[in-house]
This record gives C-alpha cells, sequence and structure tokens, in this order.
C-alpha cells in the first residue's frame, strides 16, 4: 500500500469514527463543562488529539471509550489553561442560557437545570451512565475510581434528582 | 432479609435500583418480582430515567472537524496550546519549596542539554516523590498480581509489556497534581522506579542524580517516563526497553 493511499484510509476511519460519535462527544463535552462554548472548543482539541493517536485505537469498536478518554483530558486542560476551578452557575452566559432554555418542556428544563446543578463528581457517572450507555465497571476505570464508589454517586444523583423535580412539582 | 424472603432486602434493593436502573445487578428482579412497593419504586426510578435521558440529550451543533495535520511530518504536526504549569495552591508550594530544599541536601544534578524550568520542577517533584515512598525500593523476587498491575496501569493510561522486568510494585500516585503509574521493577543492581507520565512533556532527555540514585527522564509521546536506579545501574539500556514496552492510549 503506498503512503497516499494509507493517508486515504487513515482519514477515512477517522471520519467514519467521529460521525457517529460526534453527538456524544458534544454532549459529554458539554455536560463536564456545562458550557456549550467551551465544549466545542474541547471537541475540536480532542479531535485533533484523536487524529495524531488514531492507531493507538486498535479496534474501532473501543472507539466510544477511548474518544470520551481523550474529551475529559482535554476539558481538564482547558480548565488549566483558564485557571478555572469551576463554572459560577448563578451567572451564566448566553451560551449556558440558550443550553437550559432549548425545551419548553416545563418538567425537562427543571430536570435540565437540576443536572446542570449537580456537583461534577454525581453529573459525570450519571452522563456515562444514561446517555453513553456504560456499565459502571466502564465509568470507574474512566473516572479512575472503584466501582462501589460509581454506585454511590449515581445512587446519590438520582436521589438529589428527584428531590428537586419533587420541590419544583410542589412550589 | 425482606420480607418476601429474598435476600435482598428494601433498602439494599432501593440503593441499587436508585444507582443502576437497568436492574443489572444480582437479586434484583428476583426481589422486585416479589415486593410491590420495590417494583413501584423501580417503575419510578425508571421514568426519572427516561426524563434524565431527555434532559441530557441537548441539541448538538454541526460537526466540524479541524484542519488535520499530515501525520509523520513533525514539523507540521499541529501542537496543541497546551503546557502545563505545576497547579501552585498553597500545599503545592510548600511541596515545591520542601522538595527543593531536598534537592539541595542530597546535591540533584542534571546533565546534558540544559533543561527548561519546567523540567527541572517536574525532576524535582519526581525525586521528591521517591523520598515521599521508600518502601517501594526493596530488592523482590515477587510480582505484583496482574489485577494490581492492571488497576495501575489500566486503559486510560495505556498499556505496558511486563517483559521487560519483573514488576515488585504498583502504585498510582499523584505527580504535578496528575494521577500517574508509580512502578518498580527489579533491575540488575537493584530495584527500579519507573514513573510513567502521560501528560507530562520534558523538552529532551533530563538526567536526574542524587546522593545514591541515578536516573533519567525520557520524553514519548505527549508524556515521558522517569526511570530511577541505583547509581551502576545500565539505565540508558534499561531506559530504552521501558520506553519501548509502554504505549500511551491517547
Amino acid at each position: 500500500m503506498n503512503s497516499d493511499s494509507a493517508d486515504l484510509k487513515r482519514r477515512e476511519r477517522f471520519d467514519r469514527v467521529v460521525s457517529v460519535l460526534h453527538k456524544d462527544l458534544y454532549r459529554y463535552a458539554a455536560w463536564l463543562s456545562r458550557d456549550p462554548g467551551v465544549a466545542e472548543e474541547v471537541v475540536q482539541e480532542a479531535l485533533l488529539r484523536a487524529w495524531k493517536s488514531l492507531d493507538a485505537l486498535r479496534e474501532d469498536s473501543a472507539a466510544k471509550s477511548w474518544l470520551l478518554t481523550i474529551v475529559r483530558r482535554e476539558n481538564a486542560r482547558y480548565f488549566e489553561r483558564k485557571r478555572l476551578e469551576t463554572v459560577d452557575i448563578d451567572s451564566l452566559t448566553p451560551g449556558q442560557e440558550a443550553m437550559l432554555a432549548e425545551t419548553e418542556d416545563a418538567n425537562l428544563a427543571t430536570m435540565r437545570e437540576a443536572i446542570f446543578r449537580l456537583d461534577d463528581d454525581y453529573r459525570e457517572p450519571l452522563v456515562l451512565q444514561v446517555l453513553m450507555g456504560h456499565s459502571t465497571r466502564e465509568i470507574a476505570e474512566l473516572m479512575g475510581i472503584k466501582p462501589g464508589a460509581v454506585l454511590t454517586r449515581l445512587h446519590r444523583a438520582r436521589l438529589k434528582l428527584k428531590d428537586e423535580v419533587e420541590k419544583e412539582a410542589a412550589a | 432479609m425482606s420480607a418476601s424472603g429474598n435476600s435482598m432486602n428494601c433498602e439494599n434493593y432501593r440503593e441499587a435500583i436508585a444507582a443502576d436502573p437497568s436492574e443489572s445487578f444480582e437479586g434484583g428482579a428476583e426481589h422486585a418480582a416479589t415486593c410491590g412497593l420495590c417494583s413501584a419504586y423501580k417503575a419510578e426510578m425508571r421514568a426519572l430515567d427516561a426524563t434524565i435521558r431527555n434532559a441530557l440529550a441537548i441539541d448538538v451543533p454541526e460537526l466540524k472537524i479541524p484542519d488535520l495535520p499530515p501525520i509523520g511530518e513533525d514539523d507540521q504536526v499541529v501542537n496543541l496550546p497546551f503546557r502545563r504549569g505545576p497547579r501552585l495552591t498553597t500545599p503545592a508550594w510548600i511541596g515545591i519549596a520542601a522538595s527543593f530544599a531536598l534537592a539541595a541536601v542530597i546535591g540533584v544534578q542534571f546533565f546534558g542539554a540544559p533543561s527548561s524550568p519546567d523540567d527541572q520542577l517536574l525532576a524535582e517533584q519526581v525525586l521528591a516523590h521517591l523520598d515521599h515512598e521508600p518502601w517501594a525500593l526493596q530488592l523482590s523476587n515477587v510480582a505484583v498480581p496482574d489485577e494490581r498491575f492492571n488497576r495501575v496501569v489500566n486503559p486510560s493510561i495505556g498499556t505496558m509489556d511486563r517483559n521487560v522486568g519483573l514488576v515488585s510494585y504498583a502504585q498510582t500516585c499523584i505527580i504535578n497534581g496528575r494521577a500517574i503509574p508509580h512502578l518498580v521493577i527489579q533491575g540488575e543492581k537493584g530495584p527500579v522506579t519507573l514513573l510513567l507520565m502521560p501528560d507530562e512533556m520534558v523538552s529532551g532527555a533530563v538526567t536526574v542524580t542524587g546522593e545514591s540514585v541515578a536516573g533519567v527522564i525520557l520524553p514519548h509521546g505527549d508524556g515521558s517516563i522517569a526511570i530511577i536506579g541505583e547509581r551502576e545501574e545500565r539505565i540508558e539500556e534499561l531506559g530504552k526497553r521501558v520506553v519501548d514496552s509502554v504505549e500511551w492510549s491517547i
């Protein structure tokens, strides 16, 4: 195989993997950072890094976990570069306001805001489980914590959300 | 024991179903089948999860693939705008000050090409870390179990060919605020420390020498690997084997 052909195959593989997983990558980045603008930057950086490291991905079936790991690291790097510890959730950017106001369904809006206000430690495993379909073991590996800790966080996250939704309904 | 006679009681079940509404845990389905209240709680959790799923599914902008650099032409590869400095919280300052004090005592030296301040800071932290875990440096002919090794060198970090040497110690440690694998292999002259640092770039090989140890931090991909052993150890040869044995996941 000549190098042009190899390059083409590499690019085709990259495009295939990214087109399938793009929505997941963006949503994961958006819920990690709680900012659509940051999420777009993080995903762009992650795609560049993935392109450079594509040969490390042996099986396309492992692409989702691999790419989510890259997004997670890029998100951490972004906040280190900016020297930001957290997003100020009481002072939303227009992008964040738009993210929360996407739906006209009041219940959905309440839930979205409740998720937005969850601690990072609770929000991330919830996103990985509910949206990404990760198992407890996969979440534990990605986050570098024990499976028991994952289950505890998921349990607490749901109880917090349930509580928030019930409070809002009673108000 | 629940009233229904299953080994899982209602409290256990509700904790488990709130953590995993798919009910993939052992004994869950059996308990719910015999407990009406828990079965109702499961339905409530699944309804909650459906709302969570919809709430998480925010609109996604159109995919924009960045300009991708040619591969294999280093001078054309786009450098990601990242070079992390240390996170200078108050305890970190204390740690850094302590490591400089330690360096003064044991006489750390850097050889070869002049190292950048970041490289030197990393080398200081590596040496200070060794000083914090002296018990790791023991002669041994017992390898750590595969389970422990795989937990420390996990897929989010990368892979390492264990044939590089007998790994007698494996621990996840913090260097520069990041969790990294700290391994010890048995070298020809004694224990050799390996610190696998996928996110710590160095500008070139940084040779580090302490009072009784010698080593090097070698660049590897976008990260680096510290290899530090007895002064008599042939680190150069070992270093190459170690670097060849490690592949970052990213």
